[in-house]
C-alpha cells in the first residue's frame, strides 16, 4: 500500500467506477479509513444527485409548439398538378421549335460577329454572378437573424 | 450496443416520418425528449415566460433542420445540444440583467424544485427522514449556488445519466474540459454541503 493519500480526483473515480481505477488506488483506499471516509461521503452525494427530482415544464410543451408548425401539404394538390401542366407545356414550346427548326436557327446567328456574341454572353455571366451574390448576402442576413449559433 | 441501434433506427423511422409531413411524429420526438430539454432549460433559465418562449424556439429550430440531421449522435443528443445553445445565447443576451454570470453561482428567483416545494416537517416523521429531507434540501440549495453551467453539466451526468462523449456533443466543449468541470462541481458540493452540515449540527 502507498503512504500518499489518493487526489479528490481519483477519489471521485474510484466511487463513480471501482473497476476502472488502478490496482494501487484500489489497494491505498480499501485499507485507508480516512480515504474510505472520503468515498462514502462521495457515493452518498452520487446517490443523491441520481435520485434528484424529476425536472419537467409546467406548461403543455405539444400544446405550444403544435400551431407554429407547418400544415403538411397533400401529396397532389391542384398547385403541383398545375404546376406539372406548366413544366410539361413549356418544355413543349421550347423543344419542339428547336426540333423542327434546328438548322434555321443556326443560320440565324452565322452572320453575327464573334466579339458581339462574346460581349452578350459576359453580360449574361456578369448579370447572373451579380444576383447569385446578392442572393448570397441575403441568405447570410437571414441566418444571422435566426441566430441558430 | 444493440439498445443504441434500436434507438437510431427508432429516430430514423420518426425523422423520415416527419420530413414526409407527419406532425405526429414530431408530437413523438417532444414527447421523448421533453424531459431532457427541460433539465437544460431548468437549470439555466430562470424565467418561467422566457423558458416557454425557448422551448418553443427549440423545437423549431429542431423542426426546420431535422432534414440535416445526419444521425451521427442520437436524436435527442442533437436536440440537447440545440437546447443547450440557445439556453448560452439567451444567458448572454440576459446577461446585464441577472446576477452572476455562466462561471459564478446564482441563486434565480422563481425557478424551485419538487423537495424545496414540500419542506413542511411533521412532528411524527422520524430522525431519519428529517436527516434525508434535510440532506436533499441542503444539497438542492447547493446545487443551485453552483454556476449554470455545472448545475446542467451534474444534472445531465447523474440524473439523466449521459456519458462524458455525449456530454462533450451536447455542450461543444472537449471532454478534458467536461470531466474537470464535473470534478470541480461535484467538490464543490461535497464541500459545501459537509461545512453546511457541521454549522447546522453545532
Amino acid at each position: 500500500m502507498t503512504n500518499i493519500h489518493p487526489r479528490d480526483k481519483e477519489i471521485q473515480e474510484y466511487a463513480l467506477d471501482r473497476s476502472a481505477c488502478s490496482p494501487s488506488l484500489i489497494n491505498h483506499i480499501e485499507s485507508c479509513t480516512s480515504c474510505q471516509e472520503e468515498v462514502t461521503s462521495y457515493q452518498l452525494l452520487f446517490a443523491e444527485l441520481t435520485q434528484g427530482p424529476e425536472t419537467a415544464f409546467n406548461f403543455d410543451v405539444i400544446g405550444l409548439v403544435k400551431p407554429l408548425l407547418p400544415v403538411p401539404e397533400p401529396l397532389l394538390s391542384a398547385d403541383r398538378f398545375i404546376a406539372g401542366f406548366l413544366v410539361v407545356f413549356i418544355s413543349c414550346c421550347i423543344c419542339i421549335p428547336l426540333f423542327l427548326f434546328s438548322r434555321n436557327i443556326i443560320q440565324m446567328f452565322s452572320g453575327i460577329p464573334p466579339l458581339f456574341i462574346y460581349s452578350m454572353l459576359g453580360s449574361a455571366v456578369l448579370i447572373l454572378l451579380l444576383k447569385i451574390l446578392d442572393m448570397y448576402r441575403k441568405f447570410r442576413g437571414q441566418m444571422r437573424q435566426l441566430n441558430y449559433h | 450496443m444493440h439498445h443504441i441501434t434500436q434507438i437510431k433506427t427508432n429516430d430514423k423511422y420518426l425523422v423520415e416520418q416527419v420530413l414526409r409531413g407527419d406532425n405526429r411524429a414530431f408530437e413523438t420526438i417532444i414527447r421523448n425528449t421533453e424531459h431532457l430539454v427541460a433539465q437544460i432549460v431548468g437549470k439555466m433559465v430562470p424565467v418561467i415566460e422566457d423558458r416557454k418562449d425557448l422551448v418553443q424556439d427549440i423545437y423549431l429550430k429542431t423542426f426546420h433542420h431535422l432534414g440535416t440531421f445526419k444521425f451521427q449522435s442520437k436524436l435527442s443528443t442533437w436536440i440537447a445540444q440545440i437546447s443547450y445553445n440557445s439556453c448560452l445565447s439567451w444567458l448572454e443576451k440576459k446577461k446585464p440583467l441577472l446576477p452572476g454570470n455562466l462561471h459564478e453561482g446564482e441563486d434565480w428567483p422563481g425557478y424551485s424544485t419538487e423537495s424545496q416545494q414540500n419542506q413542511s416537517f411533521t412532528a411524527s416523521e422520524s430522525e431519519s427522514l428529517i436527516f434525508q429531507k434535510e440532506m436533499k434540501s441542503i444539497l438542492h440549495e447547493e446545487i443551485k449556488r453552483l454556476p449554470v453551467v455545472y448545475q446542467t453539466l451534474i444534472a445531465l451526468f447523474h440524473h439523466e445519466s449521459l456519458s462524458y462523449q455525449e456530454l462533450t456533443q451536447i455542450t461543444g466543449l472537449p471532454e478534458g474540459t467536461v470531466k474537470s468541470h464535473l470534478f470541480r462541481a461535484r467538490k464543490m458540493l461535497k464541500e459545501n454541503i459537509l461545512s453546511k452540515y457541521k454549522k447546522e449540527a453545532l
